[in-house]
């Protein structure tokens, strides 16, 4: 893992710009002037937007503001979808700045998770760790762990800390010497409605942590346009 | 998967085997298939009233898409006179239960939404404050790593979830005793007889009948 440091770090610290605007039809007492803001890819929109809801808040009367929820080309933003994988997903083929609309009305219900507070968004992230590590080590390391560790996870995440976040994923990331690697590896596949269909040989189906065999690939399809998480450090086997 | 305890296949037979029981005594649970592909899950709809102390059940509604319809499934099987005395204040709720399998956990999990006859969705919030009291100080140990709101894995919308990871754990317990004496389980039945309560599905007791009956 340590020759790979620098890829890690790379993951870790990709940022995409992005320009937020207030909904047209939001009521404001005064403008609401666009706002610029640096996203981390491994991170969560509600995570890091709280400077983006205040700014907004500002223009907007106490009795018009809700939850928030952010909008790209009429879409509602998953919040529980890495911002990576919604840039990729969504807006990869536009021009920067990514252009995200905010909303304080009109919650869509059936679309989207609601995000009460930081909490949520931590369980959802401890809830996908634990998850990966059913795949990889049938759960015994993150089990293992104390509860100090799994919010040291966290709070390297929240705080973009990658040695304090990397000090702890390491431990996820071994396997016993003797195996050759994990007994699964945990990946998801996302796949925009509408592109054509990949084919996926027999061994593959689009489901987190499926066994893959490379030589079930055809060489055509080992790069996937597929969103590997970098938070639970995945390489492509390639 | 190789080693599995509880595969996928046994999930849908199990499903399959208690769904069999439910459409004998009109208990509406159905079997769904997911576009495109083998998954599945099993779901049922119901309506409680919540009146600000414990919810009363109203039974199931007629399911439409049953194959096999039974005496059982024609109107709602209420008492008048329960619902006149809770009436005052009270609301009535529509949950779905939902039943997949979890191929990271090999264990089936329990998803379900609910809503007020006007539409409008229970809050994480509500959800909590509604567990029954029985279960709350387990709840409140750890709302956020024992129900919460996620992507449903095949509809992709908003559902609610008990968290499966300690659902092995318990299962094998469960299952220990009745294989000893090389009794029949239906593990789904076993399993669904324990999480339900939690989040207000009850089981009636004709399915733990109906397992042993197959032996």
């Amino acid at each position: 893992m340590t020759d790979d440091k620098d890829v890690l770090r790379d993951v870790w610290f990709g940022r995409i710009p992005t320009c937020f605007t207030l909904y047209q039809d939001e009521i404001t007492e005064r403008e609401a002037e666009p706002y610029y803001l640096l996203l981390p890819r491994v991170s969560y929109l509600t995570l890091v937007t709280d400077k983006v809801k205040k700014h907004f808040q500002k223009a907007l009367r106490q009795e018009d503001v809700s939850e928030i929820w952010f909008e790209y080309e009429g879409t509602p933003l998953k919040w529980h979808y890495p911002i990576g994988l919604l840039f990729d997903l969504l807006a990869s083929s536009s021009a920067l700045p990514w252009n995200i609309t905010v909303h304080f009305k009109s919650f869509p219900e059936k679309d989207l998770l609601h995000c009460p507070s930081k909490d949520a968004v931590e369980a959802h992230f401890m809830s996908c760790m634990k998850e990966a590590d059913a795949l990889k080590h049938k759960s015994q390391v993150i089990n293992e762990m104390q509860k100090k560790d799994h919010k040291q996870l966290w709070m390297g995440l929240q705080n973009d800390r990658f040695d304090q976040f990397w000090a702890i994923n390491r431990k996820l990331m071994e396997y016993p010497p003797e195996e050759n690697g994990f007994r699964y590896i945990p990946f998801r596949i996302y796949q925009k409605l509408g592109l054509s269909t990949l084919y996926y040989p027999g061994t593959m189906q689009t489901k987190v942590g499926l066994e893959l065999r490379e030589r079930d690939l055809p060489a055509s399809e080992r790069y996937l346009p597929a969103y590997a998480s970098p938070v639970l450090g995945i390489k492509w086997p390639v | 998967m190789e080693d599995e305890f509880f595969g996928e296949k046994c999930f849908q037979y199990y499903c399959a085997e208690f769904i069999k029981h439910s459409q004998q005594i009109g208990d509406g649970w159905e079997w769904k298939t997911a576009k495109d592909c083998s998954d599945g899950y099993m779901c049922k709809t119901e309506f409680q009233i919540k009146n600000g102390t414990t919810p009363s059940h109203l039974g199931t509604p007629a399911s439409v898409h049953t194959g096999f319809p039974t005496e059982e499934n024609l109107e709602l099987p209420v008492d008048d006179s329960e619902v006149m005395e809770s009436a005052a204040a009270s609301k009535v709720i529509k949950y779905e239960y939902h039943v997949l399998y979890s191929c990271s956990y090999q264990v089936p999990v329990l998803y379900f939404r609910a809503s007020f006859l006007d539409g409008k969705p229970l809050s994480l919030t509500d959800i909590w404050e509604g567990v029954h009291e029985c279960y709350k100080t387990r709840l409140l140990q750890g709302p956020w790593d024992t129900i919460t709101q996620q992507e449903h894995p095949i509809l992709g919308q908003p559902f609610f979830v008990l968290h499966p990871c300690k659902t092995n754990e318990f299962m094998t317990a469960v299952l220990k005793h009745p294989q000893k004496i090389n009794r029949n389980v239906n593990y789904i039945t076993s399993w669904l007889s324990i999480m339900g309560p939690v989040v207000g599905l009850n089981l009636p007791l004709s399915y733990a009948k109906a397992t042993s009956q197959d032996e």
